[in-house]
C-alpha cells in the first residue's frame, strides 16, 4: 500500500472519530439519563482518543502536522469523515441509531485492520479493539430495547430511514483502493452481515436506499457548522500553550 | 402518582479474578443488560475490572438498623477466635518457612 492511500486512509479513520465524538459529546447534560450521560460522555472521549491515536501515526510516521493542527487548523475541505458523523446531534433515537451504525463498522474495521500490514494501523486496531466492542454493545443493546414499543420503534425506524444512505455513505471507496480484505466493499460485506440479522430480530425494517458519498465532495454545511464550533478556541491563539 | 422510574440495580465490582466482587454504589436500569452497560461507565471508567455483578435492588433482603443490638458482643469471646489457640505459633513459623510449609502446618493442634 502507497504512502498516499495510507495517508487517506488514516485521515478517513481520525476524521470519523473525531468528528462524531464531537457531536456525541454534545449530549453531555441533556441525555434522557443521568447514568446515560456519564456513558455517553465518557465513549464520546473514547472516540477523540482514537482519532488522536490516528492523528499520532499520521504525524509520527507519515509526515504531517501534529496531532492539535491537525484537527484543529485544517479547513472543512481537508476532512475527509463521512457525513453521517457530522449530522447534527438532534433526537435521541438517531443519536443511538447514528451509534449503531457507526459502531458497527468500527468494530468489522478493527478486527480486519488489526491484520493489517502496515503495522502502526494494525497496532492501535488491536488496542482500541475492546473499547470499540463495547460501544457497539451498548449501541445493540439500546436498539433492541427501543425496539420493544410501537412508538419507540418507529422513531427508530425513522431514524434508520434518515441515517441509511449516510451509513452506506461510509464505505466510499478510497483515493487509492486497497487489497482485499481491506476494500471497502470487503467491509462493508462484514458490516451488513453484523448488522442486518440485529435489525431484523428486533422488528426493524432494512432500507433499501442507496449510499450517499461525501467523504471528497464539497464539505457539508454540517461538517462546515461542527468545526467551526470546535476549532473555534483553538484558533484564537493556536500557540497558546494548554 | 404511577412511579416513573426505572428499577436500581446493585453493582459489584472486581478488580480481577478470583478477588472478592465488591459492592460499589447502584445503577437505574430497566434491565439487566442495560443495567451492565451503565455500571460499566459509572464504576469500572477508571480503575481495573475483570467483571461485574449486577442484583436487583429488591432481591437484596437487609437485617433492619434498627436491630443492630443483634450482632453487638455482650460478653467476651475471644475464645472463640483464632488466636486463642496454640498451634497459631505453629502455623506462623510454618509460614515463615516457604520451603517446609506444607509440612509443618500440623494437621491438629
Amino acid at each position: 500500500m502507497n504512502q498516499v492511500a495510507l495517508i487517506d486512509l488514516l485521515f478517513r479513520l481520525a476524521d470519523d472519530e473525531l468528528l462524531v465524538g464531537h457531536r456525541n459529546s454534545e449530549w453531555t447534560g441533556v441525555a434522557p439519563i443521568i447514568e446515560e450521560d456519564i456513558a455517553f460522555s465518557s465513549m464520546a472521549q473514547d472516540e477523540m482518543g482514537h482519532a488522536l491515536a490516528y492523528y499520532t501515526i499520521l504525524h509520527e510516521r507519515l509526515g504531517q502536522a501534529p496531532p492539535d493542527q491537525l484537527a484543529f487548523l485544517r479547513e472543512p475541505h481537508e476532512f475527509r469523515n463521512a457525513a453521517l458523523t457530522a449530522l447534527p446531534r438532534r433526537d435521541w433515537s438517531e443519536t443511538i441509531v447514528r451509534q449503531f451504525l457507526y459502531d458497527a463498522a468500527e468494530h468489522v474495521r478493527l478486527e480486519c485492520y488489526a491484520q493489517h500490514p502496515f503495522e502502526p494501523l494494525a497496532h492501535v486496531a488491536r488496542k482500541i479493539h475492546g473499547e470499540e466492542k463495547y460501544h457497539f454493545l451498548h449501541a445493540r443493546t439500546w436498539m433492541t430495547r427501543l425496539a420493544q414499543t410501537d412508538e419507540s420503534r418507529q422513531r427508530m425506524q425513522v431514524a434508520i430511514g434518515i441515517l441509511w444512505p449516510h451509513a452506506l455513505g461510509m464505505f466510499e471507496t478510497g483515493q487509492s483502493e486497497q487489497d482485499a480484505p481491506f476494500d471497502e466493499a470487503s467491509i462493508m460485506e462484514a458490516w451488513l452481515a453484523l448488522i442486518t440479522p440485529i435489525l431484523v430480530e428486533a422488528g426493524y425494517q432494512v432500507p433499501s436506499s442507496t449510499a450517499i458519498y461525501s467523504r471528497y465532495a464539497a464539505p457539508t454545511p454540517d461538517r462546515i457548522e461542527l468545526l467551526a464550533a470546535m476549532q473555534k478556541v483553538y484558533r484564537i491563539d493556536p500557540n497558546a500553550e494548554w | 402518582m404511577t412511579d416513573t422510574q426505572w428499577l436500581t440495580w446493585e453493582v459489584f465490582h472486581q478488580t480481577q479474578r478470583g478477588a472478592p466482587h465488591i459492592h460499589v454504589g447502584s445503577v437505574h436500569a430497566p434491565d439487566a443488560e442495560m443495567a451492565l452497560l451503565m455500571a460499566k461507565e459509572q464504576f469500572a471508567r477508571r480503575q481495573a475490572c475483570v467483571n461485574l455483578w449486577l442484583v436487583p435492588t429488591h432481591a437484596i433482603y437487609a437485617s433492619p438498623y434498627e436491630d443492630a443490638d443483634i450482632f453487638e458482643h455482650g460478653t467476651d469471646k475471644s475464645y472463640r477466635e483464632a488466636f486463642g489457640y496454640k498451634v497459631r505459633d505453629r502455623v506462623r513459623a510454618a509460614n515463615l518457612n516457604d520451603e517446609d510449609k506444607q509440612e509443618d502446618i500440623p494437621e491438629e493442634a
